[in-house]
């Protein structure tokens, strides 16, 4: 259901996407928290073999150290909520407080077509640390005037390390899926900076 | 293992029944405050006047649960309960009473993590009587419904409020032992249903199945257990009991030496309560 709410996205993405470049993109980039914009953005390209899909999990302060909310890197399957996915969770079942700078992507488990797409192989999902998405958040803020939502600014991490390998004319599609507003004050702190 | 092994729940329905009387259902959750003192709550509560146990397995997301059951949930997990621990409980109180049933209660994960057929053979050896999984319906029940079974324990399933005359049959047809009626849409121990709710709710359920009816959620004193043992088989107790426990801790989380048989007394009020409703004839 959430996914057919979110899908929006994706059609629309894909439509002006056909408008403006006259093709399908190369590669989607989207942040995973629970997973609703990133299947709304991939769901209307899973029939596209030539489409690569990326989603990025928040590691927190490090998957190693255990603080962060990457449950499809380093989860493992199990039941919440209604839906068996990969969970953050210790050997007796029971549910992990996890962590991510990012207030969206702090979730102990994920929306479980994102399992199965990991388990497909359709979707590679990678993940990004606080500070690699902070230092991704102040990169678009000083470049483009765009203050991005500390969520989408995981995706933004994998695509300033993604970018610069690929071609020129790769089509790279990267959801924006929430402006940092929000998150203002959550920066400042992270910045050292008194508001 | 106790020589009676087999069928506690219905054979404690049935004695009810011959004695005309609803009966008390009493939760606690196993390992809250620690696994001590619940054991020392375990043992005490069928001479209290409890008719059947639920022992709940704590879990760290229980998400049918009121604050006072999150609270003794995460008391226990922090005191170091895991399911091992819980079923040891079981066995350990089997050592003396063979007759009382207990059904474990709780959220599934925990059991999908130890392995479900594991588990319910692990269950079934330490004499759990019957489980009710609150995050697991009947659709998605096979995978533990089938080796529980397969052993000879019994899923116990909710019924609610919300569930209308299309569901129910579909409940009822993995139900065994008897019916966990919800008497509220809402979590553990918060308000309680008003009387002719609950009597209309068991009459519907009565026309399509011959089970016995617990009914549970919102039951705090012998008044609200006598009213509900006046049409029900069976009234459940949960929250108002894991309240005296918190009540019973000291500023360092450790148990009053009353504890135990502040927790013993109120439950001998509420049997006191139950077996104050009307005498019922027996069930035909």
């Amino acid at each position: 259901m959430v996914r057919d709410f979110q899908s929006v996205i994706g059609t629309e993405a894909r439509e002006q996407m056909l408008a403006a470049e006259g093709r399908l993109p190369d590669t989607l980039v989207a942040c995973i928290g629970g997973g609703s914009n990133a299947i709304g953005l991939f769901h209307a390209f899973l029939d596209e073999p030539s489409v690569k899909m990326i989603g990025v999990e928040a590691a927190g302060r490090g998957v190693h150290t255990g603080e962060h909310c990457a449950s499809l890197t380093a989860g493992r399957p199990g039941v919440l909520h209604g839906n068996r996915t990969y969970l953050l969770q210790d050997t007796d079942g029971q549910i992990v407080n996890g962590h991510s700078i990012a207030a969206g992507l702090d979730y102990p488990g994920v929306g479980p077509e994102h399992s199965w797409l990991r388990d497909s192989g359709r979707v590679a999902y990678v993940s990004v640390t606080d500070e690699e998405a902070m230092a991704a958040f102040e990169l678009c803020a000083r470049s483009e005037g765009i203050i991005p939502a500390l969520e989408p600014a995981h995706a933004l991490a994998h695509v300033a390390r993604l970018a610069p390998t690929l071609p020129r004319d790769h089509l790279l599609l990267m959801n924006l899926c929430g402006r940092g507003d929000k998150d203002v004050f959550t920066a400042a702190r992270h910045f050292g900076i008194t508001l | 293992m106790s020589a009676f092994g087999e069928q506690r729940i219905a054979r404690r329905f049935a004695s009810l029944r011959q004695q005309g009387r609803s009966g008390l259902v009493t939760f606690i959750t196993a390992g809250d405050p620690d696994l001590g003192t619940s054991m020392d709550i375990l043992r005490r509560l069928p001479g209290a006047g409890a008719d059947l146990i639920e022992l709940g397995m704590p879990f760290s997301d229980p998400m049918a649960d009121g604050p006072a059951i999150q609270a003794s949930s995460q008391r226990a997990l922090r005191a170091g309960q895991t399911l091992r621990r819980t079923l040891g409980m079981v066995a350990a109180f089997r050592q003396a009473d063979g007759e009382t049933p207990i059904v474990l209660m709780g959220y599934y994960n925990p059991i999908y993590a130890y392995g479900a057929t594991a588990f319910a053979a692990d269950a079934k050896k330490a004499g759990v009587d019957g489980l009710i999984v609150v995050d697991l319906p009947p659709e998605e029940a096979d995978e533990l419904f089938l080796p529980a079974t397969a052993v000879g324990l019994d899923l116990i399933f909710l019924a609610a409020p919300t569930t209308d005359e299309v569901r129910l049959p579909r409940v009822l047809a993995s139900a065994r032992s008897f019916l966990y009626y919800v008497s509220i849409t809402g979590v553990t121990g918060t308000r309680a249903a008003a009387a002719e709710e609950v009597e209309a709710a068991v009459a519907l359920i009565r026309q399509h199945t011959t089970l016995p009816i617990a009914v549970g959620f919102g039951i705090r004193t012998p008044e609200q257990a006598a009213t509900v043992a006046a049409t029900a088989d069976a009234a459940v107790v949960g929250s108002a009991l894991i309240g005296e426990i918190a009540r019973s801790l000291g500023s360092d989380g450790g148990p009053h030496p009353k504890l135990v048989d502040r927790v013993a007394e109120l439950v001998s009020a509420l049997a006191r309560g139950v077996r104050s409703a009307p005498v019922r004839g027996p069930a035909e």
